[in-house]
Formats: C-alpha cells, sequence, structure tokens
C-alpha cells in the first residue's frame, strides 16, 4: 500500500479540548457586551440603590429600619425579583439570537454549555450580590452619619444564609425554567409566576382547602422553603423531605427535561 | 475531507435530504448547489452536528464532529452570517470566538484585515452591518482558528460581483495549501465562478456531482466554423449529433472529440469551447426540475 496517496488532512483528536474554565469565562463575557445586557446589571443595581436611598433618608427610623440586616434583607428582596433575568438571558439569548448556531458549533458537547452558562450565571449573581451588600453598607453609613440615626451593625449567620441562599436558589430556578421554556419572555413570566404569583395562590387554595394546606409544602418550593429562612433556620426531617420534593418538581425536573431536549433537539 | 454516508433527514413524513453520499477532497472547492429547500443547509448542520441525521452518517476528517477536540480549530463553519446578537459588534463576536478557542486577540486583528473590514466597521453593531459586511464577517469567524476543513453556507449571498470575485481568490488560495472547502449556493453562477467541483442536489436527492468540466461537457460543445456546412458534415460523418444554435452549432460530445473530428476532415474551426453558463444554467434547471419524483443521476467520476 503507497502511503503517499490523498494528502491527509485529518483530524487530530488528541488535541486538548476548550476548559471549562475559558467556556465560563466567555459565557460571562457574553452577558456584558451587548448594550442590554451591560444596562440589565447596571438597572438591577441601580433599583438597589434606589432602595438603599429610600431607607436611609425616607423610611422612619423608629426601629431597625436603617440597621445593617434590614439593608442586606432589603437588597435581598429586591435581588430576588430581577437577578434570576441575567440567568434566564444567558440561556434563551442563544435562541432568540440564534447565535445557538455559533455556540453549539464551537463546543459541540452541549452539557458543558449548559454547565459553564449554570457558572457564569452563578458568578455573575455572586457578583451583583456583594455589590449590593456593598450598598447596604454604604446605607447603614450614610443613615448613621448623615441622618444621625443610631444604627446597628452587627450581622447574624442565619441573616446572611438567609440573603445569600435564597437568593442563589432564585437564580437556579430562573435557570431552568429557561432551559425548560427556551424563551426570554415566557421564562421571565414564567419566574413571576413562580415566585409571586404561585406562592399568594397556594396560600389562598391551602387556607381554604384543608387537604391542599397538608399537600402545598411537598409540591410548591416557596412553601417548602419556608423552615429554612425562618424560625430557628434548622429544617426537621420531614421539612427537609419537603424541600427536596417541592426542589426537584421545580428545579431538577425542568433543568433535567431542559438539558434531555437540548441534547436532542438541533439546534438552528 | 468531509465525507457524507446515505445520509437521509426526515420532519413529521417529509424527506428534506434524501439518501445523499458526497465527498470533499482536500485541495478543491467543492460547490454545492440547489434551488431554495433542496436540503442544502439541513445537511451541512448535520455535518457540524446541530442537527441529528435520521439514517446515514457525515463525518469530517474521518471523525464525528462533535468527537471533534476544539473544533473551531480544525473546521471552520458559517452556516447563516446572520445568525448573530445585532447588539455585538463585528470585533467582539470575533472576540468571543477567538476567546472560545483559545486564539491570541491578535487572531482577531488578522481576520478583520483578511475579510477588509476596517476598524471603524468592527466597532459597529452587527445590526448595521449590510449583508456583506455580516457575511464577511461570518468568514473572518470561519477562519480564525485556522482550520483546515471549511464549510460555508450561501457565503456569497449578499456579495457583489468584486465581493465574489474576492471570495474566489481566497478560497482558491486556502484550496490551494491544501485547504478543504464546501460551499453551498442556489445561484448557478456563483458556485461556476468559486468552485472546482460540484453536488447538484434538488429536492433533497443528489442530481448531478463531479468536477465543473465534466459537468460542462455534460452540458454540451460549442462549435462554429469557418464553412458552416463543412462542419456539420464532417462532424455527421464522424457520428457527431449537433444542433443550430446562433452562428454555430452545439452539442453533447466533448471539445476534444469535436476538435479531432475537424481536425480530421480539415474543417477550419473560429470557435470550439465548452457550452457556456447558460448552458450549465439549463442543466441546473433542468436537472433541479426533474427531481420532482424521476431524477436520474448523472454522476461524475468524482462519486
Ligand atoms: N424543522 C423542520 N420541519 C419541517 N420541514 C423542515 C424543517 N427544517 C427544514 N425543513 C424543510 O426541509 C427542506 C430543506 O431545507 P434546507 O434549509 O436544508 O434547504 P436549503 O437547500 O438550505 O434551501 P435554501 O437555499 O433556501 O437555504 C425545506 O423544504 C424545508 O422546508
Ligand atoms: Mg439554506
Amino acid at each position: 500500500m503507497s502511503t503517499t496517496t490523498a494528502p491527509a488532512v485529518s483530524i487530530d483528536t488528541d488535541r486538548p479540548g476548550i476548559p471549562l474554565t475559558r467556556l465560563v469565562g466567555v459565557e460571562v463575557r457574553k452577558s456584558f457586551d451587548t448594550r442590554a445586557g451591560r444596562w440589565l446589571s447596571i438597572s438591577i443595581l441601580g433599583l438597589c440603590a434606589v432602595v438603599m436611598l429610600v431607607i436611609a433618608f425616607l423610611v422612619t427610623d423608629s426601629g431597625e429600619f436603617q440597621d445593617f440586616p434590614f439593608f442586606i434583607q432589603a437588597m435581598g428582596g429586591t435581588l430576588g425579583y430581577f437577578l434570576p433575568i441575567i440567568a434566564i438571558m444567558l440561556v434563551t439569548a442563544e435562541w432568540g439570537q440564534r447565535t445557538g448556531l455559533v455556540t453549539f458549533t464551537l463546543e459541540p458537547r452541549r452539557p458543558r454549555v449548559v454547565v459553564a452558562k449554570l457558572l457564569a450565571g452563578l458568578i455573575i449573581s455572586i457578583g451583583v450580590m456583594l455589590l449590593s451588600a456593598a450598598l447596604a453598607a454604604v446605607g447603614t453609613f450614610l443613615a448613621s452619619s448623615v441622618r444621625g440615626v443610631d444604627v446597628s451593625w452587627s450581622i447574624s449567620g442565619h441573616e446572611i444564609f438567609n440573603f445569600a441562599v435564597s437568593n442563589l436558589i432564585g437564580v437556579l430556578i430562573g435557570f431552568a425554567v429557561a432551559m425548560l421554556l427556551m424563551n426570554t419572555a415566557a421564562a421571565i413570566v414564567g419566574y413571576f409566576v413562580y415566585t409571586l404569583v404561585l406562592p399568594i395562590v397556594v396560600g389562598i387554595v391551602g387556607g381554604l382547602v384543608e387537604w391542599f394546606g397538608d399537600l402545598a409544602p411537598w409540591i410548591e418550593l416557596n412553601t417548602a422553603l419556608v423552615p429554612l429562612f425562618t424560625g430557628d433556620f434548622d429544617p426537621t426531617g420531614e421539612e427537609w423531605a419537603r424541600i427536596a420534593t417541592a426542589g426537584t418538581i421545580w428545579l431538577v425536573l425542568p433543568l433535567g427535561f431542559g438539558i434531555y431536549r437540548l441534547l436532542r433537539s438541533e439546534v438552528k | 475531507m468531509i465525507q457524507v454516508q446515505n445520509l437521509t433527514k426526515t420532519y413529521a413524513g417529509f424527506t428534506a435530504v434524501d439518501d445523499v453520499s458526497f465527498t470533499c477532497r482536500p485541495g478543491a472547492v467543492t460547490g454545492f448547489l440547489g434551488p431554495n429547500g433542496a436540503g442544502k443547509s439541513t445537511t451541512m448542520r448535520i455535518i457540524a452536528g446541530l442537527t441529528p441525521p435520521s439514517k446515514g452518517s457525515a463525518t469530517v476528517g474521518g471523525v464525528d464532529y462533535r468527537d471533534i477536540p476544539n473544533p473551531g480549530t480544525q473546521v471552520g463553519v458559517l452556516l447563516d452570517a446572520s445568525a448573530q446578537h445585532a447588539g455585538r459588534t463585528g470585533r467582539e463576536i470575533l472576540t468571543i470566538g477567538a476567546r472560545t478557542m483559545g486564539l491570541p486577540q491578535s487572531r482577531v486583528d488578522e481576520m478583520l484585515a483578511l475579510v477588509s473590514l476596517s476598524d471603524k466597521e468592527s466597532r459597529r453593531r452587527v445590526r448595521n452591518y449590510s449583508l456583506d459586511m455580516r457575511q464577511r464577517l461570518g468568514i473572518a469567524h470561519a477562519l480564525l482558528g485556522e482550520p483546515k476543513i471549511l464549510m460555508l453556507d450561501e457565503p456569497a449571498n449578499g456579495l457583489d460581483p468584486a465581493g465574489i470575485h474576492w471570495m474566489r481568490g481566497l478560497l482558491r488560495g486556502y484550496a490551494d495549501r491544501g485547504g478543504t472547502v464546501l460551499l453551498s449556493s442556489h445561484l448557478l453562477h456563483e458556485v461556476q465562478i468559486i468552485a472546482d467541483e460540484l453536488i447538484v442536489i434538488g429536492n433533497g436527492k443528489i442530481v448531478a456531482q463531479g468536477t465543473k468540466e465534466e459537468l460542462l461537457q455534460a452540458a454540451g460543445t460549442y462549435v462554429r466554423g469557418l464553412e458552416p456546412r463543412a462542419l456539420e458534415q464532417a462532424l455527421a460523418s464522424a457520428g457527431i449529433t449537433v444542433t443550430p444554435s446562433g452562428e454555430g452549432l452545439t452539442t453533447e460530445a466533448a471539445p476534444e472529440v469535436v476538435g479531432k473530428a475537424a481536425a480530421a476532415a480539415g474543417v477550419a474551426l473560429v470557435e470550439l469551447r465548452q457550452a457556456d453558463g447558460a448552458g450549465l444554467e439549463e442543466m441546473f434547471l433542468q436537472l433541479t426540475a426533474t427531481t420532482q419524483r424521476d431524477a436520474v443521476p448523472t454522476e461524475g467520476a468524482q462519486a
């Protein structure tokens, strides 16, 4: 057999693949390299700053409203509505803007892209959370120095846990809903239904229908998570089981189904 | 090398790609020609691992595309120049590609220069790009990782004649350095300028493939003699059937055969050439029209 036949333009399968860190870096960059992406983060922080100023200067100082933990709680509440949108956009932009065609051509191992997006979403969220915590500190400082309120800086581990974990869970839910719906508008509406409408509906129906009230903490994650963020912050065995069950329904299933579909679907 | 074997793709009973097989060899620009909806993009998406095939296989350099590590550095792909985030600048799009592939930022400037996008243009959002600029950006993106294999879907769409000739030069040089190129088009005129080998597809089926010369031959020869009557007799006695065409004659025989017959009879020729674009155009129209139900593939040597 001759070895000098067709010029062998072959593929090098031993070349190193794309490291996950690089994919994550690119995904973080993609969140900020458009005007819309930049403004999303800036607006969220701007809103946090407005909330901070209102609390520092306008909210009554008869109580603990200007204490650092209250600012943190207010920042957490504000972020809870908007932070997940960053993670949602990371996923849905690939379909809305059809950039998935390039993304999945450069990295055909699709689950790695999903993991990179999830990590990027968490990294950006943590960054925004840290900045909002800094705003909380500024608010406490302003209330104390400019307005002359007697503030407390002491914050408990539970309060920090509440702020960090509830927001990260929100980001994960937003990501999962986005993977399930693959559409920006639908995913944002879906997330708001989950976070705003659902707890109210479940609360009302659960109050009227007894068996549903018993069932709700098993199937509705907001309700299931209450013991984690209130009281002694120490869920019992059964309460953990509820978190696991509701968490499976709202996080694991949509994410799992979204990834499963992404692996089998065609990108166009 | 791109190899497609018995590839079939059906959508809910509709066959978009029907038992397609072809090979693109290194050193040549292979044109993938077919009318709208023929199945070109579907085939290319399957090659790039974006669409799962229903039957058959597609490999690049003998490997399933999805098994290529860091594929952008080995296979350059442009599937849709308009499928980009409208709010990103051209430079940013290339930067994202370069970062993903792990290339230095200098590659971005090199590629911008290669496709003649000025520094100022590269800082504009692609929303404000003309189709021609998007295509150039897409080609720059495909070439970023210095791949040896290129696959471009309708890259000449939106280019003006000068742009098409620029692309011919670019791809010609690329193929001459040993690269493999597969490019699609629904305009015969485009592939005729750019490609060396042709694969013609209609309604999901391959209806013709071979080198451009072979397919041109299939379309026939145009010949004009100093004395038309003498030429016609000479060819007739050599067993070559002709049809009058303008001042000359066309025939399905190769120019070489016609020339020899004329020489043997001592008839002087004024003109002897392969039938031009119009002939090939006719073939293209005919081929794609006849694929409706009863395609008779006219395979060339490059099967
Ligand atoms: N998801 C789908 N469901 C049903 N039919 C589809 C789907 N995707 C593509 N098709 C059909 O498959 C056929 C081939 O489409 P394809 O895009 O591959 O053609 P093409 O040769 O690239 O055409 P064009 O020159 O217009 O780009 C078309 O008739 C198209 O309508
Ligand atoms: Mg197409």
